[in-house]
Order: C-alpha cells, then structure tokens, then sequence
C-alpha cells in the first residue's frame, strides 16, 4: 500500500481547549486509487491531510508513506519525505505568484538540488499539457483563472512522481462545472501515474469519481454508501 | 536562487527602489569619505610631503606635541643627531604670520617654515627653483598664490610681498602645490632667515649691526629621519635625556590644529550611514518576509528545507546590495573626478570607497538577519485550509 493510516490520533489545543482532531483514523490507500474523504469543515480533513503529508506527527498510532512510517521522523526528514514522495495539491490559488506555470512544476526539481534540465522542461511541459495549461505554460498566477490554477496545482504535483498525491479541497472556489471537471482530471491523473491519492472536500457533489469514499465527523472516519453512478 | 531571482523580476518595482536607497547610501558615504581625506589632507598636505619618520618637539608636561608652543635648542637637534640609529635630524621652524602684498593689503595668514636650504624638508617646486639662491627668496604653496588671484592681485615667481611682525620683504622664487598645514598656507624660508623673522626685531638687523648669534640656536622641532630598527623604549630614553617629545609621522598629523576633529565628525558620519541602512534593509526584508508568509509555508510544505529558503532570502539581498553599492561608489567616484577637475579639495580612494561599500554590504546582512529568522519561523501547515 502507498499510504497506510493506522489508529491514528491527533490531540490539538491543550487543558480545556483541547480538542480531539482525528480519534483512531485507519485507512489505507493503494496505488491509482483515489480516496475521498468528505465532511463539514471542522470535521478534521485539514488535520488528516497535515498528518499523512507530515506536517503534523500523530498524537498516537502510525502513518507509511510507500511502507516507510512518518509518524516518527524528525522534521527534516519528514521535508525530504514531503519533497520525494508526496505531491500536494492545495487549495485554489497556493502557487508561487513570481513564477510562470512551467516554473511552478521545475521548482520542484530545484528543490531536490538539481539545476532543471532539458529532460525537466520537457517533462513539466508534458505535465502542463496533460491537463490541458500547455497554452499557459509562461503565464504567472495573476494571469490565469481559478480553474486553471488548480490544473496547474494539479501537473505541479505529479511533477516528482510521487507515491501519494494529497489534496486539500480541490473545488471549493469553483463553480460546479468547473469543480467537476476537475476532479474528473484528478481521477484520470491518479490512475494514469499511479499515484494513492487522498482527497479531502465538503463538497459532496465531487465524489462520484471517486473509487471509494470516507465520511468525517468529529475526527472520525467511516466509509460511506457506494456512489451509484451519475 | 531559483525563487529569488524571479521575484526581483516579479516584484521589480520596490527591489528597484531598495536598490536606489542602498544606491543613494553608497554614493553619500563614498562621496563623503572622499571630501573627507579630501579636507584632511587638505589639512596636513604640508606635513605629509615631508620626508621624516619621527617629529621631536619640546618637552611639555600633557604630552601633547604643540606646533604653536614648541621650541628647541641647538643642543637638542645635534643631540639627536649624535644619537645611535638616527640617520637624520633637521631643525625646523613653525610659526603664523599674516602676509601682506607690497600695496599694504592684507593677503592671508600664512605658516612661515624655516627649513635648511637643499636638506630633506625642502619640497620640489612645480615652478621656478630652490631656496637659497637669492637672499630672501621662499617658496610658497599655491594656495596663497590662489588667494591672491582671487583678491585680484598678481603674485607670482619674481615678486614680494611682507610678514607683518617681521617686516621683511620675501621674494617668491618657488612655487609648490597646495602645501598647507591646519588649512594654511605654507611660505618655506630658508631656517636663518625664520629665526631673523620670528625671534629678531622689526625689519632685521638695524644697518651696520649683526644679529647676535643666539637667535639662531633656536627652532620650533626637529625633523628627524630615524632607523625601524629602534624601539620605542630607547626613544622615550632619548627624549627624557634631550628634553623632547618624539612623535612618529600620525602623531604629527593628529597635532594639526582640527585634524583629530575633522577625521572624527567623518567617522560618525559614515558610521551613522551604515547604521542607517543597516536598519532599511533590515525593514524592508522584514515586511518583505512578512508578506511572503503564505508563500514561504506553501514552499516548504512542498519540501524545501529552511536553509534552501534562507539562502535564496540572503542570495536578494546581496544582489540587492551589490547593485545598489556598486552604482552608488561609481557615481560618487565619477562626481569626485569633476569636483577635482573644478578644484575642489576631494581625494580619490579606491580602497577606501571599496571598504566602505563592503562594510554597508555587510550592514545589510546584518540588518536582514531578522527577515531570514523569520522565515525558520514560518510552519508549513499553513499552506493547508483556505486562509488566503
């Protein structure tokens, strides 16, 4: 499994203000699955994603990230997990606003402390053309839509081949079309790359193209009925 | 770098009028340090065209060497020249008088120095010839020469003009660049002819009498030219034994009259310059940083390490300030030139102007330092959520 979610508890806040985010969550989520897990806000999917994406560690239990477990490492590994293994896709508009589309995606590999090469613009163009923004390759954030942010977010995060891809509300600032469209484009990336994505949303008219589904309540997790169709 | 450079093309707007500060700073402190040795040297120039190694001035009790209150005694220069490791002495007299041309119209007060004709204090003249040849010829600084001009008289090679007090008529037969000690101009005299003028009557000797010959056991200091080798325990024997008060070549530019005063005001100056944009480029950083927040957590939860981030943060700002420091010190240096040209009392210092620029580099530094603490701050959770 490339992500593996067990019994894993998250305490915030302490005394009185203390708050249980997650109460023992297991999951587990297998490479091209895309995984939705869908609930009101303060439910705890902002606290599930920091702690697979290892920005939380877990009050109790574990978390594998391509059957290496996290939840023990120390901050700077947990950095180099987050720039190997795990592409994230945030809300709308968290790119970098002084760099062009291409550059979001080569960043990347400037992190890992490689000066981007030919090879690497051609693959962050092949991303960019993957979902459609070949067109928009040179555009700063500024100068391209909600939507079209998000499928940029989208190639930025296959741009590592990562295990797992976590997504963090993909659509909330996109109207239902738009929001469908692209979820739609993150199921076909998901299998295609065969990447284990975890996708949080409030949004329960985007969970159709999920392979399963998850409700969260109060930090904790229960699978939900099947989606029939559309 | 790679973020780093794009944001000063992206936000090129306020990195542009960073860069003008630090531009405008490096040009001031350059410029200032340049009118500065320009001044001092304007000040000393005399003191520092002479060729001695040590000054011996007389004893006084609050061991401050005087130009004004000293005097020395024959037994005290050939003292010195007797003494082992002394390669040469040279008496020299230092006293003011005020010049006036020959129509009686005061000229300037002038510093008469009695030096030995062809010895070592005598300075290369840019026109006419030495002292020595015509009984009371002297050479004077350009400055007096200006002075003149600027009166609308004439003096030049081949005229006089008077002392007040001595009364004697000099004839200029020598003309050197701007020599002047305390910002006054230098007249150099044969030193017989100094002791005449400072320690004799009116006029000279009256016709058919000779001066007595005690007049000329006396002078203001004595230069002296001494070997590396000595140490400064067999100087202070030696002064103690004659009776002076030896001082190397900086002590005798610290004695001028305001020179101490001078360099201190420019060295507050400059300092305040630097601190200055030490405090600048730190605040621009800091709100710079500060806007970045999202930006630097959403970079970080992408998995950069702090270092990453810090280096590029550090790589701005010396950019910033190379830029700025570097346009800054070629246009003050390129003003310096023009003031020169016109004149002007400024000095050229290369090095001076490169250190400068260096230390306000590294104030810069020191003033972002905040800005880069920051960002270590910065957790990368907050790239999560909607809180745009």
């Amino acid at each position: 499994m490339s992500l593996e979610i067990k019994n894993v508890s998250l305490l915030l806040g302490d005394g009185d203000q203390q708050v249980k985010a997650l109460d023992e969550v297991s999951a587990t989520v297998a490479p091209g699955q895309l995984i939705a897990v869908a609930g009101p806000s303060g439910a705890g999917k902002s606290s599930l994603l920091a702690v697979c994406g290892g920005l939380r560690q877990p009050t109790s239990g574990s978390v594998a990230v391509d059957g290496v477990v996290i939840s023990s490492m120390s901050a700077a590994e947990l950095t180099r997990v987050r720039r190997e293994k795990i592409g994230f896709v945030f809300q709308l508009s968290n790119l970098v606003p002084a760099l062009t589309s291409v550059d979001q995606l080569l960043l990347l590999v400037h992190l890992q402390g490689r000066r981007p090469n030919r090879a690497d613009r051609e693959h962050a163009r092949a991303l960019l053309d993957e979902v459609g923004m070949a067109h928009r390759a040179d555009r700063r954030p500024s100068q391209l839509s909600g939507g079209e942010r998000q499928r940029v977010g989208i190639a930025r995060a296959l741009m590592t081949e990562p295990k797992i891809m976590l997504v963090d509300e993909p659509t909330s600032m996109l109207d239902h079309n738009r929001g469908h469209a692209i979820v739609e484009l993150l199921a076909a990336r998901c299998s295609e790359h065969d990447v284990a994505t975890l996708m949080v949303t409030h949004d329960r008219g985007m969970l159709d193209a999920a392979s399963r589904v998850f409700n969260i309540s109060d930090g904790r997790l229960s699978e939900a009925e099947p989606v029939t169709g559309r | 770098m790679f973020i780093a450079l794009r944001d000063l093309r992206f936000a090129w707007g306020r990195f542009l009028l960073m860069t003008v500060v630090v531009c405008l700073v490096a040009f001031l402190t350059t410029l200032l340090s340049g009118l500065a040795s320009g001044l001092i040297k304007n000040n000393i120039s005399g003191l520092i065209e002479l060729d001695f190694t040590h000054l011996a001035f007389e004893y006084n009790n609050n061991n401050k060497p005087s130009y004004r209150n000293s005097m020395i005694e024959r037994d005290m220069w050939e003292g010195w020249s007797e003494m082992d490791g002394v390669r040469d002495v040279e008496p020299m007299g230092h006293s003011m008088f005020s010049a006036r041309l020959l129509d009686d119209s005061s000229l300037d007060d002038v510093v008469l120095w009695g030096v030995e004709p062809g010895g070592f204090l005598e300075p290369e003249v840019e026109t006419g010839s030495g002292l020595g040849e015509i009984e009371n010829g002297v050479i004077v600084s350009h400055l007096l020469i200006k002075r003149a001009k600027d009166m609308g008289k004439e003096l030049g090679i081949g005229d006089s003009f008077k002392l007040d007090r001595a009364l004697t008529e000099f004839t200029v037969v020598g003309i050197v660049h701007e020599l002047n000690i305390g910002h006054v101009p230098i007249v150099y005299v044969p030193l017989r002819k100094w002791q005449e003028a400072t320690y004799g009557p009116p006029g000279g000797a009256p016709p058919g009498e000779k001066l007595p010959d005690i007049l000329f056991d006396f002078a203001t200091l004595a230069a002296l030219q001494l070997d590396p080798a000595l140490d400064k325990a067999s100087l202070d024997e030696m002064d103690i034994e004659l009776g002076t008060l030896t001082v190397n070549r900086v002590d005798a530019y610290v004695a001028s009259t305001g020179y101490r005063e001078e360099i201190m005001t420019v060295q507050m100056i400059q300092g305040f310059l630097i601190i200055i944009s030490a405090v600048v480029i730190g605040a621009f950083f800091t709100v710079w940083t500060i806007q970045r927040t999202q930006e630097i957590g959403l970079v970080k939860a992408l998995g950069a390490s702090n270092f990453y981030l810090m280096r590029d943060a550090l790589s701005q700002v010396i950019i910033l300030m190379l830029t700025g420091a570097f346009v800054g010190v070629v246009i003050a240096l390129q003003l310096g030139r023009v003031f020169i040209e016109s004149g002007f009392p400024f000095a050229m210092e290369i090095n001076a102007a490169i250190s400068s620029a260096i230390l306000l580099i590294v104030a810069g530094l020191a003033g972002s330092a905040l800005s880069v603490r920051l960002i270590t701050r910065v957790d990368p959770i907050i790239a999560l959520g909607a809180q745009k």
